[in-house]
């Protein structure tokens, strides 16, 4: 088989990890070396699914032992199967380099053999690429499951970013769909990278010499309904990973249906509203000061569909609202529906000059779609006439179909809308008359 | 009304500011020698590029007022945007008067538009440290082809050579016919013209090849999204990409 071939089968393999990110690690190049790495991450290109190419994403091998019902790659799936020798995805790694295709390399593998086997492998390639070719590009690498402590360990040595991909939420999902695996030689790795970069971090404090862990932290994926379990539940576990295990980021990735196994949910396309949804809570969480209580709890453990978390975490706290957009501080700006990170730090820098009023916000550039339901500027509210949640929420949600009509959701009628409405009403406003 | 006219350097740039400043004059446009519009009933003032002046100005932005300030100010020269000097010389009067904290007021109508061209110039320039695409030549040199819309060429450089310092490479930008050239040693920028037609390396095809199936074969088929992968990245921006 030659090396297109086997490329074509591994990328497809390697295409359902979502992670894509070159960032957090400040490498720098050495002396006759190739490649550095860049704090903010550099994508590259975008494929036709709208998802950033920065890393040369690849399998080292689809063979696997394990039957794991919702992966693409389990054994008894019918599929080409090709194994790449570590000198070929070095060459590639280091010609796409120097076109300045890709930021560097992510690898990944499938189980072949036993964990060891493969964990060993991919260490071969990583020492090879930063010893013998001095590529000294974003390298990120998966740590195999059951592997031993010695050989993750050499590889983080060598390597930007390691991760651990949880995939299924909860225990009862692995046992339903993962048989094999088992909660504890997931976590384990993750705990053993930590402590390790903890302890380089210290290291480093007194040796200048000694060598970076993992830069640029560890993440994992979580697949999305795959398994029953709720947004709570998903939610609740990124929270502790970020608490305990100081996680970078935790990915989402809705279920692409790759099987017909009875075991799993019938999809018509994958869950990306909820997907999309996850990321924004996410996002509340790391960045927004939010607990996930807070934004789900167990009388209401899914997302709406509808409306973003933050929206409607406003919208059933209310009574916090509206904010004055001259007085507010910073957190309660964040939490204003619409307003972000760079909005909220452009309007307290700003306002220390003037006060701001609702046009000075527009020509700031700040989305007022759904902030200016939530502000007054300067005492006065461009919202509806009373802060009543229902109503805005009525009106947020037809401003959403009104920017997307062409979405294939079921077409919205005022019924629906304003429930409270009867028949009749209507036929009288409309009529004018009887 | 008058206009300043300047030789279309930097230098020449901050001459034109150095001479309204010190004239009591305010111009109603500062223009580059190769925009100018025939009007006659426009005073149109020429400005010798003097280097102590422009020096001195280039001085005064850093000490006064930030060098993010100069920073912006250089971006936004280099955006080639139409009135792109009379924005760098209301925004650096405001400067001179407000000191550091110009920057934080963006409710001034200046000091919002050089952000805002300020923002687009830089988003390009993250844009094109993504998008070049080296091809090897049978000389061994690398080449990269581009058409960005701001003259960002010499920005990236510098990113170019602490990467690749170990190949020889070229950037060239089609549209301004100027390239940026690096021998392992140093990079310049050069006027030039291409005569003859380039030839490959031997086996630049295949991993041109290689890229391609890849890209293709990277995608999930059922999030197909053509929208969202314009909008990450523009289709102005494709002519020289391999993999489109």
């Amino acid at each position: 088989m030659n090396v297109l071939e086997k490329l074509k089968i591994l990328s497809d393999a390697a295409k359902y990890d979502v992670s894509c990110s070159s960032s957090g690690s400040n490498r720098r190049n050495k002396k006759g070396g190739l490649g550095e790495a860049s704090v903010s991450g550099i994508c590259h290109s975008w494929s036709d699914d709208g998802r950033c190419i920065s890393l040369f994403k690849i399998l080292f091998t689809n063979y696997c032992i394990y039957d794991c019902a919702y992966c693409v790659n389990r054994y008894s799936n019918d599929l080409s199967r090709a194994m790449f020798t570590p000198e070929e995805v070095v060459d590639l790694t280091i010609n796409f380099y120097k076109r300045n295709y890709i930021e560097g390399l992510f690898l990944s593998s499938a189980v072949y053999r036993n964990p060891n086997y493969t964990m060993e492998q991919l260490l071969q390639i990583v020492k090879k690429l930063r010893e013998e070719e001095n590529f000294n590009g974003y390298i990120h690498l998966k740590a195999i499951p059951g592997a031993d402590k010695e050989i993750i360990e050499k590889a983080g040595t060598y390597v930007d970013r390691m991760s651990v991909n949880i995939e299924l939420p909860s225990n009862e999902g692995l046992k339903l769909l993962a048989p094999q695996k088992n909660k504890e030689s997931i976590i384990k790795p993750m705990g053993l990278i930590k402590t390790k970069m903890i302890q380089s971090v210290e290291e480093r404090k007194k040796f200048r010499a000694s060598p970076k862990f993992v830069p640029a932290g560890q993440t994992t994926q979580l697949i999305v309904g795959a398994t029953g379990d709720n947004d709570l539940k998903i939610l609740k576990l990124s929270e502790g990973l970020y608490k305990g295990y100081n996680l970078k980021r935790v990915y989402y990735s809705a279920y692409v249906p790759v099987s017909a196994n009875p075991k799993l949910p019938v999809l018509k396309s994958p869950p990306l509203v909820r997907e999309n949804r996850l990321y924004q809570a996410d996002w509340l969480l790391r960045f927004y000061g939010y607990n996930a209580d807070e934004l789900l709890d167990n009388s209401k453990p899914n997302f709406d569909l509808e409306l973003d978390p933050k929206c409607d975490w406003a919208l059933r706290n209310i009574h916090l609202f509206p904010v004055e957009i001259n007085r507010a501080d910073y957190d309660m700006l964040l939490r204003v529906p619409g307003i972000g990170v760079k909005s909220a730090m452009r309007i307290i820098s700003s306002r220390k000059f003037s006060s701001l009023d609702f046009y000075d916000l527009k020509k700031l550039g700040i989305v007022l779609k759904r902030a200016r339901y939530f502000i007054t500027c300067k005492g006065k509210h461009y919202g509806l006439k009373n802060m009543n949640s229902e109503y805005i929420r009525n009106k947020l949600v037809i401003d959403k179909y009104k920017n997307e009509p062409n979405t294939d959701i079921e077409q919205l009628s005022m019924f629906s809308l304003y429930p409270s409405l009867t028949m009749e009403d209507n036929i009288i406003k409309i009529g004018g008359q009887f | 009304m008058v206009i300043y006219i300047y030789d279309g350097t930097f230098d020449g740039l901050l001459t034109s500011i150095y001479e309204a400043y010190y004239r009591r004059e305010n111009p109603e446009k500062i223009l580059s020698e190769d925009l100018i519009q025939e009007n006659f009933l426009i005073e149109k003032i020429y400005i010798d590029t003097n280097k102590e002046k422009a020096e001195k100005v280039y001085k005064a932005i850093e000490s006064k007022i930030s060098s993010e300030a100069l920073r912006k100010v250089f971006y936004v020269y280099l955006s080639e945007v139409e009135n792109h000097g009379v924005i760098i010389f209301n925004y650096l009067r405001l400067g001179f008067k407000i000191g550091k904290n110009v920057d934080l007021n963006l409710a001034n109508n200046f000091v919002l538009e050089m952000d805002n061209i300020y923002q687009k110039v830089s988003r390009e320039r993250h844009w094109m440290l993504g998008l070049v695409r080296f091809r090897q030549l049978d000389n061994g040199v690398f080449y990269g082809p581009i058409e960005p819309e701001h003259n960002i060429v010499g920005l990236i450089a510098p990113y170019f050579t602490r990467r690749m310092s170990n190949e020889n490479w070229v950037i060239h930008d089609i549209r301004r016919n100027i390239a940026a050239m690096y021998n392992r040693e140093e990079w310049i920028i050069k006027d030039i013209e291409l005569k003859e037609i380039l030839n490959l390396a031997e086996g630049e095809k295949s991993y041109q090849c290689l890229w391609k199936e890849y890209f293709n074969h990277i995608s999930i088929k059922e999030r197909t999204n053509p929208k969202l992968q314009k909008r990450n990245m523009p289709m102005k921006y494709w002519k020289y990409l391999i993999e489109k």
